[in-house]
């Protein structure tokens, strides 16, 4: 069972990135450069599983007026892009790509 | 104040998160479940892990057949980021026992980091006061994810193929909702585009992980470049 043993491991290892660093974070001195390129790693991360999700939805390039994610994804950026919250973004995105698939099919 | 008002405060300033996380989790249970992956296994996932990002993730890349090790390096690549999170908010447990801070870095996610960013730097917390917070998010997103499990199966198809949309719209929502200077959303881009590329030229996973680690460093030359070209012009 491929699943069960991802969880335990990815657990663990969540688990002890968060505290080792929750730990250390008073003691130790990290070096500038390594924070600045971790406060990057986050945007490039996201952008590397959207991008896949977004543009190759079939596992292929799709015509834009038939790609029902990117569509969905417009209106949902805007949103958050000005609200800035989880809930209201995600909420209004399953809205968009309810109303854009419904539209389109 | 006495304890159990430190609790209540703990848990009344929770209900902003309690309330964003209650439909997320549902959402995860949903996919889970009606995905294919056994109730007890979805349970585990949100009980263990604890991550949004990092669950939706897990499932997706698990059904897409990924191997496990991709999987594994994949997943906890992307929860790299809370490295920052325990090393930025650390200066405000300076006083906890190690147990206590042990404890309450299990409940360290994205968006209590982000509350308690902007509240702990200028006032430290009481253990009682953040465990309390901390736990209640948590209580959320498990209950959010037993409802959802147990009615995945029921849900029909058209409705978690819409409710699977999720998983995009709460990757957008993170990359919106945290830095956003020119140089992070250009890592993000860089990112994507290397992503895609791999994708194209059936690279599989790998993608994701030259994505974050090429891109990260992209977006860190911009910045550089940004400051060096300022830097001269005064």
């Amino acid at each position: 069972m491929h699943v069960l043993i991802e969880t335990l491991i990815i657990g663990a290892g969540t688990f002890l990135i968060r505290a080792i660093s929750l730990s250390w974070g008073s003691r130790v001195i990290w070096p500038a450069w390594g924070q600045k390129w971790l406060s990057f790693v986050t945007p490039a991360v996201l952008g590397a599983l959207l991008g896949p999700l977004l543009f190759l939805p079939d596992n292929h390039l799709v015509p834009i007026v038939h790609n029902t994610t990117l569509l969905a994804a417009i209106p949902t950026a805007i949103v958050g892009w000005f609200t800035r919250h989880l809930f209201w973004t995600v909420a209004a995105g399953v809205a968009c790509f309810a109303i854009v698939t419904h539209l389109i099919w | 104040m006495n304890n159990r008002r430190l609790i209540a405060k703990g848990i009344r300033d929770a209900v902003p998160i309690i309330l964003a996380y209650f439909p997320i989790a549902m959402t995860f249970g949903v996919i889970s479940t009606g995905n294919g992956i056994p109730w007890l296994v979805t349970i585990l996932i949100s009980v263990w892990v604890y991550a949004g990002g990092a669950q939706f993730m897990l499932v997706s890349l698990a059904l897409a057949g990924s191997s496990v090790i991709s999987t594994v390096a994949t997943v906890l690549l992307v929860n790299l980021r809370h490295f920052l999170y325990g090393t930025s908010l650390g200066p405000a447990f300076i006083h906890w026992s190690e147990p206590k801070k042990w404890l309450s870095a299990f409940g360290l996610t994205d968006e209590v980091f982000v509350v308690a960013s902007n509240r702990y730097l200028q006032e430290p917390p009481f253990p009682r006061y953040h465990l309390a917070f901390v736990f209640a998010c948590y209580g959320s997103w498990l209950a959010g994810t037993l409802v959802g499990a147990s009615i995945g199966q029921t849900v029909p198809a058209a409705v978690s193929q819409i409710l699977g949309f999720a998983l995009p719209a709460l990757f957008l929502a993170l990359l919106l909702s945290s830095k956003r200077s020119g140089a992070h959303i250009a890592a993000a881009i860089f990112g994507a585009i290397l992503a895609v590329a791999a994708h194209l030229l059936q690279l599989g996973n790998v993608g994701l992980v030259v994505g974050a680690v090429i891109g990260a460093t992209l977006g860190l030359i911009c910045q550089n470049f940004v400051e060096s070209c300022k830097q001269t012009n005064l």
